[in-house]
């Protein structure tokens, strides 16, 4: 696992991961995998140069109140690309991170070398409401999100001490900030999608309870040219059960688009 | 000591679900029974004032069998009109659950004036659960609540109309008819678990601060925390600010009492109030040095409390009449708490007659010395 780095981003500190080499490639990861350098992260670093940060309240970076809603959390981003002196870069993102990176490229498109969105929370899709995860608890929200439960036990809380129990209510509150109501949604997204004129991957879990694939139909149908590769054995967080496999597919989306592939 | 009676309004009933709370399906709600029990625990409040006590008391829940009135202020207009002398607690509004808290202004202003200035005004932010319910916002709780209670105030206190422009309330005129009738406006109570925050803006403001449900320490804890808070905005507290919500259960001797709170009083904690953990806690509802508190200090669940916690715990008082006095002296000589706000269940609402009779008869009358006095002058405001 890499050193993580600490820098501050317009005044908001930012905990990130960086590692690899190659084009930078900025991944966002999804809600409870804050500060976790897992095998995707580790195979997308043998090829691109990733930055890994930790959303604020999530993680190691520390709440910060001034974000109340989705696109705050996207205009930090690019801020944060700013920072780093990335002029453009591949944007990948799981889940939560999906609806950022999804915000992110309605507004920036330009910005970024290709897009890739992991079963994203983030639009309303006509007949199918969020299942609530804020009110489970975990015999209820591990077969919600995976399908191979034992890839579960990569975000298990380290202990039960104080600290642990605050970062996980932190995190939890991060999310409801901007994420309470509308659920999981920003209800002027779904009609900005058209704008995003970067190549776009989405990846989805073929057996995802929170965001199914129908939700994958709708996302496919606004972004122009979007490609959807379905994953087999697993449910909302395919990077985390078929880490190999996702991957790969992102590895080889990406190349292709900078034409080293 | 004054004596106000307060009413959950509880829908009893087992059941096996993991919540008596937002999620407990409504099918198990009756509304041929419901009526029955509205008119049985409105009788009770109304019988409470004829039997003397000072104050009768409502309150506001959502979506579960532990109380159902979800709003408050309908029940307090139903008492209004039927009730003449005692003072009518709404314990509370919750003001960051409305969409509209002008309208609590309203209400409230409303009651006041057909009462002729008989209300009393809790501020609440509601539990954890009522978030879940209403959808609203966890992480706005806090926000919202203190700018609602801004401009609740200030429609009560300043000619209108004007504009308000709050983070989540925005008005182009305030300017609410009636206005309360009360000067500078009805009292107003802040009913909590003792959040630091609360203790702080509570005492701040004068405004009496009501431990509901909690053991007997804590509430020395909290008390002596609030009456620190008004030293530091130099005053001191006056006793009418210092309140307690607790069951009373009274009989004829210790053991009767002793069965028929085991038969009733328990249902409240271990039924009532079973809920799921993320409804007590919803994601940012507490500050995190609060929630740090909470956590570092972990009190048994309700669901988890025996009669025997309640009783030793001090969370209700049980007995005769002369171990309830004992025990209501400790709250009157001990902690100087002025207001027992309580609840009385007898198993029926002919024996909750009956145990209010004798409570009124054996008990009440010994604790009188102040009955001169309005426990409302120059509290909560």
């Amino acid at each position: 696992m890499p050193t993580p780095r600490e820098l501050v981003v317009r005044g908001t500190a930012v905990h990130l991961h960086v590692e690899g080499s190659g084009p930078p490639l900025l991944y966002l990861h999804g809600a409870g995998a804050g500060g976790r350098w897992l095998t995707f992260q580790e195979q997308l670093a043998r090829h691109f140069t990733v930055y890994a940060p930790s959303h604020p309240g999530h993680g190691g970076s520390p709440a910060a109140e001034w974000i109340e809603h989705i696109s705050d959390l996207a205009f930090h981003y690019l801020d944060l690309l700013d920072e780093l002196g990335l002029e453009r870069a591949h944007l990948v993102g799981a889940s939560l991170g999906g609806w950022i990176a999804a915000e992110i490229a309605t507004m920036a498109s330009p910005r970024l070398r290709s897009l890739v969105l992991i079963d994203p929370v983030g639009i309303k899709v006509e007949g199918w409401i969020y299942p609530f995860l804020f009110s489970m608890e975990l015999p209820e929200l591990v077969p919600m999100i995976f399908q191979k439960p034992d890839a579960a036990l990569a975000l298990a809380p380290k202990d039960d001490s104080i600290d642990t129990l605050a970062e996980l209510f932190r995190q939890n509150a991060a999310l409801a900030r901007v994420g309470w109501n509308p659920y999981l949604y920003n209800p002027l997204l779904a009609r900005r999608l058209p704008r995003i004129a970067a190549p776009t991957l989405l990846c989805w879990g073929e057996h995802d309870r929170l965001v199914p694939l129908q939700c994958a139909e709708a996302w496919a149908k606004s972004i122009p040219g979007a490609q959807l590769v379905t994953f087999p054995e697993s449910g909302h967080v395919p990077h985390l059960e078929e880490a190999e496999a996702v991957a790969a597919a992102v590895v080889d989306f990406c190349r292709r688009q900078d034409g080293t592939r | 000591m004054k004596f106000y009676y307060f009413h959950l309004m509880p829908y009893v009933m087992d059941h096996d679900e993991p919540s008596s709370w937002v999620t407990l399906s409504n099918r198990h709600y009756d509304p041929e029974i419901g009526h029955g029990l509205y008119h049985q625990y409105l009788d009770q409040l109304e019988y409470a004032e004829k039997l003397g006590w000072d104050g009768i008391c409502v309150n506001e829940h959502h979506q579960n069998c532990y109380g159902t009135m979800p709003s408050p202020n309908v029940m307090a207009a139903m008492l209004v009109r039927r009730t003449s002398r005692a003072k009518i607690a709404i314990l509370g509004n919750g003001l960051p659950l409305r969409e509209n808290p002008l309208r609590i202004a309203e209400e409230i202003a409303m009651l006041d004036v057909v009462s002729r200035g008989r209300v009393i005004s809790g501020f609440v932010r509601g539990i954890g659960a009522e978030y879940y319910s209403l959808g609203v916002n966890p992480t706005h709780s806090r926000e919202r609540f203190y700018e609602a209670a801004e401009l609740i105030l200030r429609a009560w206190t300043e000619t209108g109309p004007f504009p308000f422009d709050g983070k989540y309330y925005r008005y182009p005129f305030v300017n609410p008819w009636p206005r309360p009738l009360q000067k500078p406006h009805p009292p107003v109570w802040c009913p909590s678990q003792g959040s630091t925050e609360t203790v702080e803006w509570a005492a701040k403001r004068r405004f009496p601060y009501l431990m509901v449900f909690t053991p007997v320490k804590r509430i020395a804890q909290i008390y002596g925390e609030y009456r620190e808070a008004c030293e530091r905005h130099g005053y001191t507290a006056s006793p009418y600010q210092l309140t307690v919500n607790l069951p009373i259960v009274v009989a004829e001797n210790d053991a009767k009492a002793y069965a028929i709170a085991r038969d009733n009083v328990l249902w409240v904690y271990n039924i009532g109030l079973r809920m799921k953990t993320p409804f007590y806690m919803p994601p940012g509802y507490l500050t995190e040095p609060s929630l740090r508190r909470v956590l570092a200090n972990r009190p048994k669940p309700p669901t988890e409390l025996t009669f025997e916690d309640l009783e030793e715990g001090g969370y209700i008082i049980v007995g005769s009449p002369a171990t309830v006095r004992d025990k209501l002296r400790v709250f009157a000589d001990e902690l100087k708490a002025g207001i027992v706000c309580s609840g009385m269940n007898g198993g029926s609402h002919e024996k909750t007659l009956e145990m209010m009779e004798l409570f009124a008869r054996e008990v009440l009358p010994h604790f009188r010395e102040d009955a001169h006095i309005d426990e409302t002058a120059g509290v909560g405001r």
